[in-house]
């Protein structure tokens, strides 16, 4: 899942996270050591500690849980490699940090492929066993089980810029000249980042020559120059497209777009470009992958939380959580797609979504992130 | 002469209370007038409409002949000392005194030197013009009032009880001092106050406001020995009170006792039922010596004045005030025989 | 403020009185600090407290400022470099929007709350309810007032649509700009000048207004001669805490003014999420916070905290 807004109580709360981190902490690892039973603490993206998900699995297990919401995948990282690897249980993150990062380092541990491989027979055809991004980098693990996705470019709305315009021309719509001053940016930095270097015209996956990266500064400059509004709040882009106050926004998709389409805005959509500088590809899907925590002192209700939310139902209320809906890897079965309404299939813009994911790859890491978000937030701040 | 400031038929009315009753009042120029009242009487109520703060229902304000109900504190040649003083707490004491004319943009030099000049009037040290008002005692304080309000040179200076919260030494040094200002600048002083002692001491005139009405004005002997009622008499100082009814003869009858009493030959009020003798009129008669009234009674408590003795004597289970020079021959618990002369008691409206 | 410092000396040299002779048989140590000075004793467990939960977190950030950049220990070599990189790169455009907006919307504050504040203490006859109807918002997240107001103000918003739909009219919008960022900010800090404003107006002696009235003075030279002086402890406790409450403000940057201007609050924010960075953001946050104590000594020495509130000079 791409990322949430910043609210002003996530950001003091990560301050707050900050200050306690290392002075707090061991007090609250004691105690957290000395009565586990029945508790779960989930690190998860922000949909999975809804009600609808975690009502019904407190009433059934007796559980108290308690879910803190991502900021950021490498903020999240960060946190279990400072040692909270004690305090969580399931971590939720998006699909290359499990298998590169958290079960090299040993921060989460493998499931029993006895247990979990029976789901994926359930899902789409993407996610079909061996799915790539569950398994280790040796392929003999598995890491952790999909569920949410979605493609993750720009939105657009159609009355202004055809659909058609938009997958032809890509990210270059926003470098059109008379685009200047009707567009704004959803300021979710990583994601700029990919979506800036796509328009550069190079992949944002890989380390970056230095006329690169220049090229990628000139990009960011003129985006931020001549974007009418930025904001980190996918609402209010969304309301601005609605409108009128915009033609599109950069960096969105359906995870962004659903919402405006659920309310029956049909003309805000999510666009995943035709052709784009990666291997020919232009479009980029993220797959949230939630896995086991390696906490020291493990609770039994981590395995079952896992299979509880991919149940027909929950996984349903996964895909359609407050704020946000998106397609889950589980619709793949006829108990789950039967949940989904027509209406429902619309927001997430479920007709053309096979088509669009044969456009994109994967979510990956940026090898060059620090020092292109230097140049970038550098650019927004002289905009 | 005409009158500096002239009250006529003034009337003020708060909804449906009267505050004051068509208040009538001439103050001339260079006289020291006080308007003395108990707590109640519209004293306050008064002295706002004079500066200008407040404004009469009905009536006129005359300033040398000239109208001035409408016009505001800030527009009219006058001004008051406050009760609570009304020092700015936030300037020092040189500051305070030049408030009125740097207000009217003198130049700092001459205030300074104007400034100066008041501290010495007042008797404070120089060093006082740097001083914060926190750090003045309160009849330091007094002095600093005056000194503003002097500053300002007004037409009048109004006072509206600034010594009520001194001690009584100062207030009675002040008092005086007072007097001896007003005397020397030749100003007119209008003080308000509750105490007519206060009263007595610094006026020419006194107006004795009761209920909103003004009910007597005169200089303070007039005032003292000819009470227009026995309310300002009982204002006046403690004073013996007997209700009386006129009988055919010309003779007093005591309405709660019977007992008659000689009528004084003097009568301010042919129609008065309140027979009013001070209580230094009264005697101790010793034995066989008569009087035009005489009454038997108990001697029940003597207090010591100084130079004086006052006793309490008690008639038909009525207390009587005598206040002696020195000291009677009597003591607490003996029977007394007390008496006056018939001129030296008033008949007055109750 | 020199004199409030000497008083503080004298104060704490009386809480810790120089040692006296010692009797014949002393008694037991904690006895005597018992006896000598309780107040300390007790006042021991705050301190504490204080320590803990206010020093504590500071010297953190201050402490993480000096680790290298992209780091998430403690306990390594101190260095200067993320200092370097504040101070080379572009970080300065920031810090003078944050501050020239604060200063701003105190200046706003000081002129619009003035009214009001004299209103609600003299001549409003109900001020209870507008002092309601100021205080209510305050339990609502700042977030979603501004966010009401870019519903209000946008395009095909309350206004708009309002004028559109009655006189087939289009406004402007007025969002996503400077001016819009200033006025957000004065609508959230408002309270923050106002109250206390309204306190330092009511602490007005009414004779005192009264007597500079009688002397002569108009209007304006009571508003400039008494008014505003007498007032001024309760408008210097207003602009401070708008000032410092401002200069941290980050939402009506990013709601109201669609990030036209980044406010160093949003950069600090970006330092320790997006970037990762945290001892960039501590330095970001140092320098912040010296900024501010920079300031607000610089406004406390001139006002003379003391003499404002009438005690000696």
């Amino acid at each position: 899942m791409p990322h949430a807004p910043f609210s002003r109580r996530r950001f003091l709360q990560s301050a707050a996270a900050l200050a306690t981190g290392v002075a707090l902490s061991p007090a609250s690892m004691v105690s957290a050591q000395a009565s586990r039973a029945g508790e779960l603490n989930l690190l998860v993206w922000e949909g999975y500690n809804s009600p609808n998900v975690l009502d019904p699995f407190r009433r059934e297990f007796s559980a108290r849980v308690s879910a803190s919401t991502v900021i950021s995948d490498p903020d999240a990282v960060n946190r279990l490699r400072a040692g909270e690897t004690r305090v969580w249980d399931i971590i939720n993150l998006n699909n290359p940090w499990a298998r590169q990062h958290m079960h090299p380092e040993g921060l989460i541990v493998p499931l029993d492929q006895e247990r979990f491989r029976g789901y994926y027979d359930e899902m789409l055809p993407e996610f079909q066993w061996p799915h790539e991004w569950s398994m280790s980098l040796d392929g003999e693990h598995l890491v952790g089980l999909p569920q949410r996705f979605g493609p993750f470019s720009f939105v657009v709305n159609t009355d202004k810029v055809s659909r058609a315009t938009a997958e032809d021309q890509g990210f270059n719509v926003f470098m059109d000249p008379s685009m200047k001053g009707k567009y704004g940016i959803l300021t979710w930095s990583d994601w700029n980042i990919f979506h800036m270097c796509l328009t550069a015209g190079f992949t944002p996956f890989r380390k970056h020559t230095p006329e690169e990266m220049e090229e990628f500064r000139k990009v960011a400059e003129y985006l931020f120059q001549n974007a009418r509004l930025l904001s980190d709040d996918h609402l209010q882009m969304n309301q601005a497209l609605i409108t009128g106050t915009i033609d599109a926004y950069f960096t969105g998709g359906t995870y962004t777009a659903s919402v405006a389409r659920y309310e029956g805005f049909d003309n805000i959509r999510a666009i995943t470009p035709n052709s784009g500088p990666i291997d020919g590809k232009g479009g980029i899907v993220w797959i949230e992958i939630t896995s086991l925590v390696n906490n020291p002192n493990p609770t039994p209700l981590a395995t079952s939380f896992l299979e509880y939310i991919m149940r027909p139902d929950v996984s349903y209320e996964v895909a359609m959580a407050d704020g946000s809906y998106n397609p889950v890897a589980q619709m793949g079965t006829p108990s789950v797609m039967e949940k989904f309404s027509a209406k429902d299939l619309d927001a997430i813009q479920f007709d053309s979504l096979e088509e669009e994911l044969s456009r994109c790859v994967p979510f990956q890491i940026n090898p060059d992130y620090a020092e292109m978000l230097e140049i970038y937030t550098a650019a927004r701040r002289t905009r | 002469m005409a009158p500096i400031l002239e009250l006529v038929d003034v009337h003020k009315m708060f909804g449906d209370f009267v505050a004051l009753e068509r208040i009538n009042l001439e103050i001339h120029d260079g006289e020291f007038v006080t308007i003395v009242g108990p707590s109640g009487s519209g004293k306050t109520t008064l002295i706002r409409m004079l500066v200008g703060m407040d404004q009469p229902t009905t009536g006129n304000i005359l300033l040398r002949g000239e109208r001035i109900n409408e016009i505001h504190a800030n527009q009219r040649p006058t001004c008051m000392v406050f009760q609570s003083l009304a020092l700015f707490p936030h300037r020092s004491v040189g500051e305070n005194i030049e408030f009125p004319l740097k207000i009217r943009a003198v130049p700092k030099a001459s205030r300074r030197a104007r400034a100066m000049e008041l501290l010495k009037q007042l008797h404070l040290p120089e060093s006082f013009y740097h001083k914060g008002i926190h750090q003045c005692s309160g009849g330091e304080r007094q002095r600093v009032a005056l000194a503003r309000a002097l500053a300002f040179d007004p037409e009048i200076l109004f006072f509206d009880e600034p010594l009520s919260a001194l001690d009584y030494r100062l207030r009675k040094t002040l008092e005086k001092e007072l007097k001896a200002i007003q005397r020397s600048t030749g100003k007119t002083f209008v003080y308000i106050t509750h105490s007519i002692e206060e009263a007595m001491v610094m006026s020419d005139r006194i107006a004795i406001l009761r209920s909103g009405r003004m009910v007597q004005v005169g200089t303070p002997d007039e005032i003292y020995h000819r009470p227009r009622d026995a309310f300002v008499a009982q204002f006046m100082g403690e004073i013996n009170r007997f209700s009386v009814q006129k009988a055919s003869d010309g003779t007093l009858t005591d309405t709660d006792t019977g007992v008659r009493y000689q009528a004084p030959t003097r009568v301010a009020d042919a129609d008065g039922t309140a027979l009013m003798i001070r209580p230094e009129q009264i005697r101790l008669l010793p034995e066989g010596e008569h009087m035009d009234n005489v009454l038997s009674g108990v001697l029940t408590q003597s207090y010591s004045l100084g130079s004086r003795t006052q006793y309490q004597v008690s008639v038909d289970g009525r207390t009587v005030l005598v206040e002696l020079l020195g000291r009677a021959n009597a003591g607490v618990g003996d029977a007394v025989r007390i008496g006056w002369p018939a001129d030296s008691a008033m008949l007055l409206k109750a | 403020m020199r004199a409030w410092l000497l008083s503080l000396r004298s104060r704490l040299s009386s809480m810790f009185p120089d040692p006296v002779a010692p009797d014949v048989s002393p008694p037991p140590l904690a006895t005597r600090l018992w006896q000598r000075a309780p107040g300390p004793l007790l006042a021991m467990p705050v301190l504490v407290l204080l320590l803990v939960g206010f020093l504590a977190p500071l010297i953190l950030v201050v402490t993480y400022s000096f680790m290298p950049p992209h780091t998430f220990s403690l306990t390594q070599a101190p260095t200067l470099d993320n200092y370097r990189n504040v101070f080379s790169s572009t970080y300065y455009v920031s810090f003078g929007w944050s501050v020239l907006l604060a200063a701003l919307t105190t200046v706003l504050l000081l002129l619009v709350s003035w009214p009001i504040a004299y209103g609600l203490t003299r001549s409003f006859s109900k001020p209870m309810v507008l002092t309601l109807l100021l205080v209510l918002p305050l339990f609502i997240s700042e977030n979603v007032r501004l966010f009401g107001w870019v519903l209000t103000l946008s395009n095909h918003g309350v206004l708009d649509g309002t004028a559109r739909a009655l006189f087939d009219v289009e406004l402007p919008m007025p969002l996503y700009n400077i001016p819009i960022v200033l006025f957000g900010m004065a609508f959230i800090f408002l309270p923050f000048m106002l109250f206390p404003m309204a306190l330092g107006i009511s602490m007005i002696p009414e004779s005192c207004r009264e007597a500079a009235y009688d002397l002569g003075a108009t209007r304006l030279q009571v508003l400039r001669e008494v008014e505003i002086p007498l007032a001024m402890p309760g408008i210097a406790i207003g602009s401070l805490l708008t000032f410092v409450l401002a200069l941290g403000s980050i939402s009506e940057a990013k709601l109201l003014g669609g990030q036209s201007i980044i406010m160093i609050a949003h950069e600090i924010e970006t330092a320790f999420t997006y970037a990762q960075n945290w001892p960039l953001g501590a330095a970001l946050a140092t320098l912040l916070i010296l900024l501010t104590a920079a300031m607000v000594i610089a406004l406390l020495a001139r006002l003379d905290m003391e003499r404002l509130l009438g005690r000696g000079r």
